[in-house]
């Protein structure tokens, strides 16, 4: 294998095992100081329980999540330098605006959180909670600007130095609110949120299974379920949204998310297929007729384009640039002004980039199936989170949620799936859009370091053996931690009803704006 | 002293990244070096007191490598390109330890066995010896020079960053590192787990002036040109005598005076003082290429545009006053002895 693949399989393997443990922290942040806040409200104990049994957990999760996250930040360096000159200008200022407004919050009021219970004032305590979840949703925010850039650039120039060219920054605001930004961070935190939202339930779920803590495992059921039933209710909002900006800026994606080869006119929205990506073709079952049209451009006729037409499209481009070149040339010898030539130097360099760059042929696309099947399941998961959570709204408003041991049995085993959305989603989006590294202006495979293969192949075993150990141990300690429960006396409970308690319930009907 | 330093955002950016490397050798750097000596003591009530000692700010203060890393990326792009593709396996070598350091901070008191907890002590371990060695390491080729042509591609292998002046100060680094560690955790701690770091502190303090002596040697016997920016601008005297005031006050506070609460004083200024040093050694230079001088990356031709300087700039004056304030109140709520006891209950 070349050092491209390899550094690609590197990058897209440790971006995976990172964002394993990224969802939980931003959303468990949320959960646990909410839940310390409803302790200082109304000083009932277990909320502060809860929070700290919780808290354990969320310790245990974000150690991996820090140390894989660091070698994110490496990799743009080790294994993308030629992209990180490219773009440097632009893409390292929100890196480093998350290490100074975002990981030093968290971090540091980290450490109060986790040992300064007692130290300091349960008014303190909350605020670190607080902070803690601000600095990981501040960290997502800037990440995700980043990301967004790469998808959907806008705010800069192109300028030719001695290093090569280079993309400089024209207007800050423009590069940080690009089309996608917004929407990306909306959606993956809240990706983030049911994560924890589940994780939540199905840890309490767990317990009142094994009759134990049972009125810590109620209340935390109860809170963890209202939190998710919203959060997973707006996802949906949110993906119907993040859909048609893809629509807009990334058609490509967006034949490749449906697996259309063909442009349709009032095209369907397929459920199920099969796509056979040498033949260019694909064999749907369930055709919605026309649904994609209105998801996508909100007009039952509007064409969606399909594969094959896009990269002709994207051919055809390139050569226009391609017969620009000559013309502009001519036109910077002919030139008077100063103003002048520097504009048509910079339309130059833009067409010589573009030239190159839209120049993708349909074996430069990445595996269809692959950004097909990852983005439909993504869709159907979360349409399943918005089934169990009403169906969880309806038991608790019935009084069943509780005994129910079949829905319990569900909320538990569904404590992965979240996760696994969350990976689902990325693997669509950056997998789709490939073969540029930067949307329409930098092909990945001219990003990539001038490091020998072997080099890349060292790194990535080794990271296959420390990140496989890690996962282990990470699912041991927090089994373990689980299995042992929180630090309350359990005697008490053991005689405690199973059925709702009465005098529980009426304590907190009053309080409904958990939300 | 050169004015352009102040007047132009490049030479200002060159001093906010010498401010982002101190701030991180000051703060990580002790824990670094608490690290360092974790196994050369078997007590593991001495172990679980430094490791109670660095818990609850090591996270923060790692940031300021994760900050300065992003802000070297902004600032200068083409350095952090090319520096991180040049170290490739020196970086993941580092990368790899700082992992382990992370996580068995959370994981070694999970369990009690003696076999968990001796796997996770010489990861711990490790995981701060490889970081502290290969810094020095990677700063020395920097200043000495590494294979690079006019894009910036580094011609060579791993083996050519293992220069003996550039491993010299490796352990100059290492042993700065345990001096400022040794500091801090006199300060942290009282009983056998003082009289140990004591200890540490000597030894610390007997091989940083070592390998500061052999380092120095060797450059004026192989590279005296990196001499030069002292004679053409004076002021720079001022680094290498702040450097020189930090060893004198060590031995006179830890050995004379005994007064052991101020020598970690001693050791910030022996820290601010090398980093200087080097920086200023260098400048304007941040890469020093060996295949020719024109190839050097310098604060001219590896920054980024002038609007990106002035945005970042400004973000770091408003928001680095604000996380020293924070990281000074959270320093202020875990003042005081730690002892084997506690962490948040495991
Ligand atoms: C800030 C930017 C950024 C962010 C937040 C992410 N990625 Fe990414 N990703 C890239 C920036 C990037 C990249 C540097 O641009 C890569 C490297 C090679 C490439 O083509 O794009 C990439 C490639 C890449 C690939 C390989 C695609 C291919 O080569 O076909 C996968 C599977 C992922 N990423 C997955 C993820 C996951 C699971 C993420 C969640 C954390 C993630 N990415 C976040
Ligand atoms: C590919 C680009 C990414 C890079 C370079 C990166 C970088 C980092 C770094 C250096 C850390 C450790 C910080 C510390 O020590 O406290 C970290 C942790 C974190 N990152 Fe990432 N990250 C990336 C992707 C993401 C994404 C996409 C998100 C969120 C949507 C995210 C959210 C977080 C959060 C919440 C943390 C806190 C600790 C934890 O994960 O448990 N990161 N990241
Ligand atoms: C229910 C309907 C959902 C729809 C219609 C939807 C839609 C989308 C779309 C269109 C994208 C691609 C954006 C791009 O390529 O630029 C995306 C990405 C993503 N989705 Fe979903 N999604 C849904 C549910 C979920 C759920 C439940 C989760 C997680 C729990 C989730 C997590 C993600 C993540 C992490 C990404 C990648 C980051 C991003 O681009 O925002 N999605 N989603």
């Amino acid at each position: 294998m070349d050092a491209l693949t390899l550094a690609r399989w590197q990058f897209g393997a440790t971006a995976f095992f990172h964002f394993i443990y990224v969802p939980l922290t931003l959303g468990l942040g949320w959960l646990i100081a909410i839940m310390k806040y409803k302790y200082l409200k109304t000083g009932n104990k277990t909320y502060d329980d809860l929070a700290m049994f919780f808290m354990k957990l969320f310790a245990i999760n974000f150690a991996v999540g820090v140390a894989t996250g660091l070698t994110m930040e490496f990799e743009f360096g080790t294994n993308w330098s030629e992209y990180s000159k490219l773009v440097g200008d632009i893409f390292g200022a929100p890196l480093a605006l998350e290490g100074l407004t975002a990981f030093f919050l968290e971090s540091t009021f980290m450490g109060i959180f986790l040992f300064g219970k007692g130290r300091v004032s349960e008014k303190v305590h909350t605020f670190s909670a607080f902070m803690v979840a601000i600095g990981g949703t501040l960290s997502a925010l800037w990440i995700l600007i980043a990301n967004s850039w790469q998808q959907t650039p806008e705010g800069y120039k192109l300028v030719e130095t001695p290093q090569g060219i280079k993309a400089v920054l024209t207007d800050f605001l423009a590069a940080v609110w690009n089309h996608t930004s917004a929407i990306r961070f909306l959606h993956t935190v809240d990706g983030g949120l049911i994560t924890a939202g589940f994780f939540v339930m199905g840890v309490s779920a767990f317990f009142l299974l094994k009759r134990r803590h049972v009125n810590f495992a109620k209340l935390g059921l109860k809170v963890g379920l209202i939190f998710t039933a919203i959060a997973a209710t707006v996802q949906v909002i949110f993906g119907d949204i993040h859909g048609w900006l893809v629509a807009e800026h990334q058609p490509l994606k967006l034949a490749m998310f449906e697996g259309k080869f063909k442009t349709e006119k009032c095209a369907s929205l397929d459920l199920f297929g099969i796509i056979d990506q040498e033949k260019h073709e694909s064999k749907m079952l369930l055709k919605i007729p026309c649904l994609l049209s209105i998801l996508s451009y909100h007009d039952p006729n509007a064409p969606v384009k399909g594969v094959d037409d896009l990269i002709k499209e994207y051919q055809q481009k390139a050569k226009y640039y391609a017969s620009l070149i000559p013309v502009l040339e001519q036109k910077l010898k002919e030139a008077k002004t100063p103003e002048e030539m520097e504009k048509i130097k910079e339309q130059l360099i833009m067409a010589k980039v573009k030239a190159h760059s839209l120049n993708i042929s349909y074996e430069d696309l990445p595996s269809i199936p692959l950004v097909f099947t990852t983005f439909h399941l993504m869709v159907y998961l979360g349409f399943f989170f918005v089934v169990v959570v009403l169906v969880g709204l309806w038991k608790l408003k019935r009084g069943t949620l509780y005994s129910s041991k079949g829905f319990l049995w569900l909320l538990v085993l569904s404590i992965p799936l979240p996760f696994l959305a969350n990976e689902l989603g990325w693997i669509s989006t950056e997998v789709g859009r490939q073969p540029w590294i930067v949307y329409e202006i930098l092909k990945t495979a001219d990003g990539v370091s001038p490091v020998p293969a072997t080099n890349v192949a060292i790194s990535l075993t080794v990271f296959t053996i420390i990140y496989t150990i890690l996962f282990i141990i990470y699912i041991y300690t927090m089994t373990r931690a689980i299995a042992k429960g929180p630090n309350i006396p359990e005697e008490k409970e053991i005689n405690a009803p199973t059925e709702p308690n009465p005098s529980f319930t009426t304590a907190f009907s009053s309080n409904r704006e958990v939300k | 002293m050169p004015i352009e330093l102040f007047t132009t955002l490049n030479g200002i950016w060159f001093l906010l990244a010498g401010i982002f490397l101190v701030g991180y050798a000051l703060t990580d750097g002790f824990d670094l070096g608490a690290g360092a000596i974790h196994l050369f003591t078997k007590d593991e009530e001495i172990r679980k007191t430094y490791m109670n000692a660095i818990g609850p700010v090591w996270d923060g203060n790692e940031v300021w490598l994760i900050a300065g890393g992003g802000m070297l990326f902004a600032a200068f792009p083409v350095v952090y390109a090319v520096s991180f593709s040049a170290f490739y396996l020196a970086m993941f070598l580092v990368l790899w330890a700082l992992i382990l350091r992370a996580v068995s901070f959370e994981y070694r008191n999970k369990k009690d066995s003696p076999t968990w907890k001796k796997w996770w002590d010489r990861a711990y371990w490790i995981g701060n010896v490889v970081p502290a060695i290969l810094y020095g390491v990677a700063v020395g080729n920097a200043v000495l020079g590494i294979p690079i042509d006019q894009k910036g591609v580094f011609h060579g292998t791993f083996f050519t960053l293992l220069k003996p002046a550039a491993i010299f100060m490796g352990f100059v680094a290492l042993f700065m590192f345990v001096m400022h560690g040794a500091a801090y955790l006199m300060i942290k701690t009282e009983g056998k787990a003082f009289d140990f770091a004591k200890k540490a502190a000597i030894v610390g303090f007997v091989g940083y002036v070592i390998f500061l002596a052999l380092t120095d040697f060797f450059i004026i016997a192989t590279e005296p040109k990196l001499f030069m920016n002292f004679f053409k601008y004076p002021l720079f005297w001022i680094a290498p005598l702040i450097m020189l005031a930090g060893i004198f006050f060590y031995f006179k506070w830890l050995i004379v005076d005994e007064k052991y609460n101020k020598v970690i004083y001693a050791s910030s200024m022996v820290i601010i003082g090398s980093v200087l040093t080097i920086a200023l050694a260098s400048y304007p230079v941040f890469i020093r290429s060996t295949i020719d001088e024109k190839y050097n990356l310098t604060i001219w031709n590896s920054a980024s545009s002038h609007l990106t300087l002035l945005i970042m700039l400004i973000s770091t004056l408003i928001f680095l006053p604000i996380v020293i304030g924070y990281t000074i109140y959270v320093y202020r709520v875990f003042k005081g002895k730690v002892s084997a006891e506690g962490g948040y209950g495991h």
